[in-house]
Protein backbone atom coordinates (compact mmCIF):
# COMPACT_ATOMS: atom_id res chain seq x y z
CA UNK A 1 0.00 0.00 0.00
CA UNK A 2 1.06 3.42 -0.79
CA UNK A 3 0.38 6.82 0.74
CA UNK A 4 1.35 9.95 -0.25
CA UNK A 5 1.42 12.90 1.63
CA UNK A 6 2.38 17.15 1.73
CA UNK A 7 5.93 17.95 3.09
CA UNK A 8 8.28 20.74 1.84
CA UNK A 9 11.67 20.57 0.90
CA UNK A 10 14.28 23.76 -0.13
CA UNK A 11 14.88 24.47 -3.52
CA UNK A 12 18.09 25.86 -3.14
CA UNK A 13 18.92 27.89 -6.36
CA UNK A 14 15.37 30.09 -5.02
CA UNK A 15 16.01 29.51 -1.23
CA UNK A 16 12.54 28.56 -0.82
CA UNK A 17 10.68 25.95 0.59
CA UNK A 18 9.22 24.17 -1.95
CA UNK A 19 5.81 21.59 -1.77
CA UNK A 20 6.93 18.11 -2.03
CA UNK A 21 5.37 14.74 -1.73
CA UNK A 22 6.12 11.96 0.45
CA UNK A 23 5.77 8.67 -0.82
CA UNK A 24 4.68 6.25 2.25
CA UNK A 25 5.16 2.57 0.51
CA UNK A 26 7.56 3.43 -2.29
CA UNK A 27 6.25 0.93 -5.37
CA UNK A 28 8.38 -0.56 -8.31
CA UNK A 29 7.20 1.84 -10.09
CA UNK A 30 8.56 4.33 -7.85
CA UNK A 31 11.86 3.01 -7.65
CA UNK A 32 12.11 2.70 -11.85
CA UNK A 33 11.68 6.25 -12.14
CA UNK A 34 14.46 7.06 -9.63
CA UNK A 35 16.93 4.91 -11.39
CA UNK A 36 15.92 5.99 -14.61
CA UNK A 37 16.98 9.34 -13.49
CA UNK A 38 19.43 8.99 -10.97
CA UNK A 39 21.61 6.75 -13.57
CA UNK A 40 22.14 8.84 -16.39
CA UNK A 41 22.92 11.56 -13.73
CA UNK A 42 25.60 9.53 -11.98
CA UNK A 43 27.12 7.91 -15.18
CA UNK A 44 27.38 11.38 -16.36
CA UNK A 45 28.67 12.94 -13.21
CA UNK A 46 31.27 10.23 -12.51
CA UNK A 47 32.51 10.50 -15.61
CA UNK A 48 33.30 13.98 -14.81
CA UNK A 49 34.85 12.90 -11.35
CA UNK A 50 36.66 10.93 -13.60
CA UNK A 51 37.97 13.14 -16.33
CA UNK A 52 38.81 15.85 -13.68
CA UNK A 53 41.27 13.32 -11.33
CA UNK A 54 38.99 13.86 -8.51
CA UNK A 55 40.18 10.98 -6.57
CA UNK A 56 37.47 8.14 -5.28
CA UNK A 57 37.66 8.66 -2.19
CA UNK A 58 35.77 11.54 -2.71
CA UNK A 59 33.41 9.99 -5.20
CA UNK A 60 29.62 9.72 -2.82
CA UNK A 61 29.43 6.12 -1.84
CA UNK A 62 25.78 5.33 -2.84
CA UNK A 63 26.75 5.42 -6.59
CA UNK A 64 26.19 1.47 -6.96
CA UNK A 65 23.50 1.19 -4.79
CA UNK A 66 21.02 -1.21 -6.57
CA UNK A 67 17.45 0.29 -5.34
CA UNK A 68 15.74 -1.71 -7.42
CA UNK A 69 16.87 -5.31 -6.12
CA UNK A 70 16.36 -3.87 -2.51
CA UNK A 71 12.71 -2.87 -3.13
CA UNK A 72 12.68 -6.58 -4.29
CA UNK A 73 13.92 -7.93 -1.54
CA UNK A 74 11.19 -6.38 0.85
CA UNK A 75 8.41 -6.12 -1.24
CA UNK A 76 5.31 -7.45 1.27
CA UNK A 77 7.51 -7.96 4.16
CA UNK A 78 5.25 -6.12 6.93
CA UNK A 79 8.43 -5.36 9.16
CA UNK A 80 10.23 -2.82 5.90
CA UNK A 81 9.19 0.47 5.24
CA UNK A 82 10.42 2.29 1.98
CA UNK A 83 9.80 5.95 1.41
CA UNK A 84 10.43 8.45 -1.13
CA UNK A 85 10.06 11.83 -1.46
CA UNK A 86 8.90 13.01 -4.86
CA UNK A 87 9.05 17.14 -6.51
CA UNK A 88 8.06 17.99 -10.27
CA UNK A 89 8.12 14.11 -11.10
CA UNK A 90 11.91 13.29 -10.16
CA UNK A 91 12.46 10.91 -6.76
CA UNK A 92 14.95 13.53 -4.66
CA UNK A 93 15.77 10.76 -1.95
CA UNK A 94 14.53 7.11 -0.97
CA UNK A 95 15.25 5.27 2.67
CA UNK A 96 14.52 1.99 3.50
CA UNK A 97 14.11 1.12 6.97
CA UNK A 98 12.94 -2.16 9.50
CA UNK A 99 10.63 -2.04 12.41
CA UNK A 100 11.51 -5.22 13.99
CA UNK A 101 14.48 -7.38 15.35
CA UNK A 102 16.50 -4.26 16.01
CA UNK A 103 17.08 -2.95 19.68
CA UNK A 104 19.43 0.08 21.03
CA UNK A 105 23.23 -0.50 21.21
CA UNK A 106 23.60 2.62 24.03
CA UNK A 107 23.84 1.36 27.07
CA UNK A 108 20.81 2.86 28.83
CA UNK A 109 18.92 1.61 25.25
CA UNK A 110 19.89 -2.25 24.98
CA UNK A 111 17.21 -3.93 24.53
CA UNK A 112 14.95 -1.35 23.55
CA UNK A 113 13.14 -1.75 20.35
CA UNK A 114 14.36 1.42 17.43
CA UNK A 115 13.80 1.66 13.80
CA UNK A 116 17.01 0.90 11.93
CA UNK A 117 17.56 2.75 8.90
CA UNK A 118 18.87 0.59 6.09
CA UNK A 119 19.41 2.69 3.63
CA UNK A 120 19.10 6.50 2.87
CA UNK A 121 19.85 8.46 0.33
CA UNK A 122 19.47 11.94 -1.80
CA UNK A 123 19.28 12.18 -5.70
CA UNK A 124 22.81 12.45 -7.02
CA UNK A 125 21.72 15.97 -8.10
CA UNK A 126 21.03 17.40 -4.32
CA UNK A 127 24.89 16.15 -3.32
CA UNK A 128 27.37 18.70 -2.96
CA UNK A 129 29.46 15.64 -4.13
CA UNK A 130 28.09 15.17 -7.27
CA UNK A 131 26.48 18.34 -8.49
CA UNK A 132 28.08 21.83 -8.91
CA UNK A 133 24.33 23.38 -7.71
CA UNK A 134 23.27 20.86 -5.50
CA UNK A 135 18.94 21.60 -6.36
CA UNK A 136 17.52 20.63 -3.07
CA UNK A 137 18.10 20.26 0.41
CA UNK A 138 16.50 18.90 3.50
CA UNK A 139 15.93 15.55 1.35
CA UNK A 140 18.28 13.89 4.11
CA UNK A 141 16.14 15.89 6.97
CA UNK A 142 12.74 15.33 5.92
CA UNK A 143 13.61 11.18 5.83
CA UNK A 144 15.35 11.35 9.46
CA UNK A 145 12.29 12.75 10.79
CA UNK A 146 10.25 10.42 8.72
CA UNK A 147 12.07 7.62 10.56
CA UNK A 148 11.23 9.10 13.95
CA UNK A 149 8.06 9.63 13.58
CA UNK A 150 7.88 6.21 12.20
CA UNK A 151 9.82 5.01 15.74
CA UNK A 152 7.06 7.21 17.61
CA UNK A 153 4.04 5.67 15.67
CA UNK A 154 6.12 2.10 16.43
CA UNK A 155 5.93 3.08 20.11
CA UNK A 156 9.31 2.89 19.90
CA UNK A 157 9.65 6.28 22.00
CA UNK A 158 11.71 7.87 18.35
CA UNK A 159 14.57 5.75 18.85
CA UNK A 160 16.65 4.99 15.51
CA UNK A 161 19.61 3.38 14.58
CA UNK A 162 21.68 3.75 11.10
CA UNK A 163 25.24 2.78 9.78
CA UNK A 164 26.12 5.99 8.09
CA UNK A 165 28.38 6.64 4.98
CA UNK A 166 31.90 7.90 5.92
CA UNK A 167 31.17 11.79 4.57
CA UNK A 168 27.72 11.82 5.98
CA UNK A 169 29.35 10.83 9.88
CA UNK A 170 29.44 14.75 10.91
CA UNK A 171 25.93 15.37 9.47
CA UNK A 172 24.43 12.51 11.72
CA UNK A 173 26.74 13.56 14.67
CA UNK A 174 26.19 16.89 15.10
CA UNK A 175 23.18 18.33 12.76
CA UNK A 176 20.84 14.96 14.19
CA UNK A 177 22.07 15.04 17.63
CA UNK A 178 23.07 11.17 17.24
CA UNK A 179 25.32 9.03 19.19
CA UNK A 180 28.47 8.01 17.29
CA UNK A 181 28.70 4.33 18.67
CA UNK A 182 32.22 3.89 16.44
CA UNK A 183 32.90 1.68 13.66
CA UNK A 184 31.22 -1.33 13.66
CA UNK A 185 33.02 -4.47 11.95
CA UNK A 186 30.13 -6.28 10.84
CA UNK A 187 28.94 -3.27 8.66
CA UNK A 188 31.97 -2.69 6.93
CA UNK A 189 33.38 -0.45 9.06
CA UNK A 190 31.02 2.21 8.78
CA UNK A 191 29.75 4.39 11.79
CA UNK A 192 26.63 3.06 13.62
CA UNK A 193 24.95 5.61 15.03
CA UNK A 194 22.02 5.70 17.54
CA UNK A 195 19.43 8.51 18.47
CA UNK A 196 18.02 8.50 21.78
CA UNK A 197 14.31 9.44 22.90
CA UNK A 198 16.16 12.40 24.54
CA UNK A 199 17.60 13.40 21.12
CA UNK A 200 15.09 12.29 19.41
CA UNK A 201 12.84 14.89 21.27
CA UNK A 202 15.68 17.71 20.54
CA UNK A 203 16.25 17.25 17.20
CA UNK A 204 12.53 17.43 15.99
CA UNK A 205 12.51 20.99 18.81
CA UNK B 1 2.04 9.80 7.64
CA UNK B 2 1.66 12.93 8.55
CA UNK B 3 4.44 15.07 9.30
CA UNK B 4 3.87 18.62 11.28
CA UNK B 5 7.16 20.81 10.71
CA UNK B 6 7.48 24.26 10.98
CA UNK B 7 8.80 27.06 8.50
CA UNK B 8 11.19 28.02 10.79
CA UNK B 9 12.32 24.61 11.44
CA UNK B 10 12.45 23.66 8.52
CA UNK B 11 14.81 26.47 7.23
CA UNK B 12 16.84 26.47 10.18
CA UNK B 13 17.52 22.23 9.10
CA UNK B 14 18.18 23.25 5.68
CA UNK B 15 21.16 25.60 6.23
CA UNK B 16 22.41 22.66 8.09
CA UNK B 17 22.23 19.89 5.73
CA UNK B 18 23.36 22.20 2.51
CA UNK B 19 26.94 21.52 2.86
CA UNK B 20 26.72 17.60 4.28
CA UNK B 21 26.09 14.36 2.79
CA UNK B 22 23.06 12.37 3.68
CA UNK B 23 23.25 8.79 2.86
CA UNK B 24 23.75 5.60 5.25
CA UNK B 25 23.53 2.26 4.72
CA UNK B 26 25.51 -0.99 4.20
CA UNK B 27 26.49 -1.29 0.68
CA UNK B 28 24.90 -5.28 -0.23
CA UNK B 29 22.24 -7.14 0.28
CA UNK B 30 23.66 -9.70 2.74
CA UNK B 31 22.72 -7.74 5.84
CA UNK B 32 19.61 -7.08 4.46
CA UNK B 33 18.51 -10.70 3.88
CA UNK B 34 20.09 -11.96 6.97
CA UNK B 35 17.58 -9.56 8.84
CA UNK B 36 14.82 -10.78 6.95
CA UNK B 37 15.88 -14.10 7.87
CA UNK B 38 15.95 -13.47 11.39
CA UNK B 39 12.50 -11.32 10.96
CA UNK B 40 10.99 -14.61 9.89
CA UNK B 41 12.59 -16.53 12.27
CA UNK B 42 10.97 -14.70 14.90
CA UNK B 43 7.72 -14.58 13.13
CA UNK B 44 7.80 -18.75 13.04
CA UNK B 45 8.64 -18.70 16.84
CA UNK B 46 6.14 -16.33 17.62
CA UNK B 47 3.76 -18.87 16.10
CA UNK B 48 4.98 -21.96 17.97
CA UNK B 49 4.94 -20.11 21.26
CA UNK B 50 1.68 -18.98 20.72
CA UNK B 51 0.32 -22.41 19.80
CA UNK B 52 2.60 -24.33 22.85
CA UNK B 53 0.54 -21.33 25.18
CA UNK B 54 -3.04 -22.52 23.51
CA UNK B 55 -2.42 -26.02 24.43
CA UNK B 56 -1.18 -25.71 27.71
CA UNK B 57 -4.47 -23.26 28.19
CA UNK B 58 -6.24 -26.12 27.38
CA UNK B 59 -4.56 -28.59 29.25
CA UNK B 60 -5.46 -26.38 32.54
CA UNK B 61 -8.39 -25.79 31.62
CA UNK B 62 -9.36 -29.34 30.82
CA UNK B 63 -7.44 -30.48 34.74
CA UNK B 64 -10.02 -27.92 36.23
CA UNK B 65 -13.12 -28.35 34.95
CA UNK B 66 -12.08 -32.58 35.29
CA UNK B 67 -11.29 -31.62 38.80
CA UNK B 68 -14.46 -29.50 39.37
CA UNK B 69 -16.73 -32.06 37.86
CA UNK B 70 -15.43 -35.14 40.05
CA UNK B 71 -15.63 -32.34 43.26
CA UNK B 72 -12.41 -32.18 44.15
CA UNK B 73 -10.33 -29.44 45.66
CA UNK B 74 -6.82 -29.12 44.57
CA UNK B 75 -4.76 -30.63 47.51
CA UNK B 76 -7.33 -33.79 46.99
CA UNK B 77 -6.32 -34.42 43.12
CA UNK B 78 -2.49 -33.68 44.10
CA UNK B 79 -2.89 -36.05 46.87
CA UNK B 80 -4.92 -38.87 44.75
CA UNK B 81 -2.50 -38.69 41.62
CA UNK B 82 0.42 -38.23 43.83
CA UNK B 83 1.66 -34.88 42.72
CA UNK B 84 2.84 -31.41 43.88
CA UNK B 85 0.14 -29.47 44.63
CA UNK B 86 2.09 -26.70 43.37
CA UNK B 87 2.63 -27.98 40.34
CA UNK B 88 -1.28 -28.44 39.99
CA UNK B 89 -1.38 -24.80 40.93
CA UNK B 90 1.01 -24.03 38.04
CA UNK B 91 -1.11 -26.08 35.20
CA UNK B 92 -4.74 -24.21 36.11
CA UNK B 93 -3.16 -21.24 35.94
CA UNK B 94 0.22 -20.64 34.63
CA UNK B 95 0.06 -20.29 30.83
CA UNK B 96 3.89 -20.32 30.50
CA UNK B 97 4.20 -23.46 32.67
CA UNK B 98 5.61 -26.74 31.54
CA UNK B 99 4.93 -29.74 34.03
CA UNK B 100 7.14 -32.36 34.47
CA UNK B 101 6.33 -35.31 32.36
CA UNK B 102 5.99 -37.63 35.31
CA UNK B 103 3.08 -35.46 36.42
CA UNK B 104 1.31 -35.19 32.79
CA UNK B 105 1.56 -38.86 33.44
CA UNK B 106 -0.41 -39.66 36.28
CA UNK B 107 -2.86 -37.34 35.94
CA UNK B 108 -3.33 -38.92 32.50
CA UNK B 109 -3.77 -42.03 34.38
CA UNK B 110 -6.32 -39.63 36.28
CA UNK B 111 -8.22 -38.39 33.87
CA UNK B 112 -8.25 -41.31 31.79
CA UNK B 113 -6.93 -40.17 28.79
CA UNK B 114 -3.51 -40.93 26.44
CA UNK B 115 -0.47 -39.92 27.89
CA UNK B 116 0.56 -38.88 24.77
CA UNK B 117 -2.37 -36.22 23.60
CA UNK B 118 -1.70 -34.96 27.39
CA UNK B 119 2.44 -34.23 27.03
CA UNK B 120 1.05 -32.98 23.63
CA UNK B 121 -1.46 -30.74 25.42
CA UNK B 122 1.14 -29.61 28.37
CA UNK B 123 3.83 -28.29 26.31
CA UNK B 124 5.92 -31.18 26.45
CA UNK B 125 6.36 -32.36 23.48
CA UNK B 126 5.29 -30.71 19.70
CA UNK B 127 1.54 -30.72 18.75
CA UNK B 128 1.84 -32.71 15.50
CA UNK B 129 -1.95 -33.03 15.05
CA UNK B 130 -3.04 -30.18 13.90
CA UNK B 131 -6.46 -31.10 14.70
CA UNK B 132 -5.60 -31.62 18.56
CA UNK B 133 -4.07 -27.72 17.91
CA UNK B 134 -7.36 -26.65 17.05
CA UNK B 135 -9.73 -28.50 19.23
CA UNK B 136 -7.42 -27.74 21.97
CA UNK B 137 -8.01 -23.55 21.36
CA UNK B 138 -11.56 -24.12 20.43
CA UNK B 139 -12.03 -25.88 24.19
CA UNK B 140 -10.23 -23.43 25.76
CA UNK B 141 -12.60 -21.29 24.30
CA UNK B 142 -15.50 -22.43 25.24
CA UNK B 143 -14.09 -22.99 28.86
CA UNK B 144 -14.10 -20.34 31.23
CA UNK B 145 -12.52 -20.38 35.17
CA UNK B 146 -15.26 -19.87 37.44
CA UNK B 147 -16.14 -21.90 41.02
CA UNK B 148 -19.57 -24.05 39.34
CA UNK B 149 -18.93 -26.03 36.14
CA UNK B 150 -21.81 -24.80 33.70
CA UNK B 151 -23.88 -26.59 31.62
CA UNK B 152 -21.38 -25.22 28.81
CA UNK B 153 -18.43 -25.76 30.12
CA UNK B 154 -19.75 -29.86 30.89
CA UNK B 155 -20.58 -30.29 27.58
CA UNK B 156 -17.39 -28.89 26.43
CA UNK B 157 -15.45 -30.71 28.81
CA UNK B 158 -17.13 -33.92 27.45
CA UNK B 159 -16.71 -33.26 23.70
CA UNK B 160 -13.07 -32.78 24.44
CA UNK B 161 -12.46 -35.64 26.44
CA UNK B 162 -14.34 -37.57 23.95
CA UNK B 163 -12.48 -36.40 21.08
CA UNK B 164 -9.12 -36.92 22.63
CA UNK B 165 -10.20 -40.73 23.55
CA UNK B 166 -10.92 -41.44 20.06
CA UNK B 167 -7.53 -40.13 18.64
Amino acid sequence: MSERSLVHIKDRRTGMLVEATLIDGVTREDVELAEGQWDPYLQKELARLQSEGVPRNQWPQHAHWNWRDKQKAVEGVLAYRMFGIEHSSEIQGLMLCVTAGKTGRIESQKGKPLVYVHFLAAAPWNLGSMSREPRFSLVGTVLITVAIQLSLDEEFDGRIGLHSLRQADEWYEKACGMTNLGSDPSAHDLKYFEMTPEQASKFLK
Amino acid sequence: MKLNLSKEWLTKRAEQEENAEVSAGVFNLQMLETDQAKHEHALAAQAAQAETENSRLAFGRLINLWRRKKKLRMDELAEKADIDMGELVAIEHDIHYTPEPRTVYQLAKMVGLSVESMLQLSGNSVVRDSMLGHEAVRFAARSESVEKLSKDEQRALEEFVKFLNEK
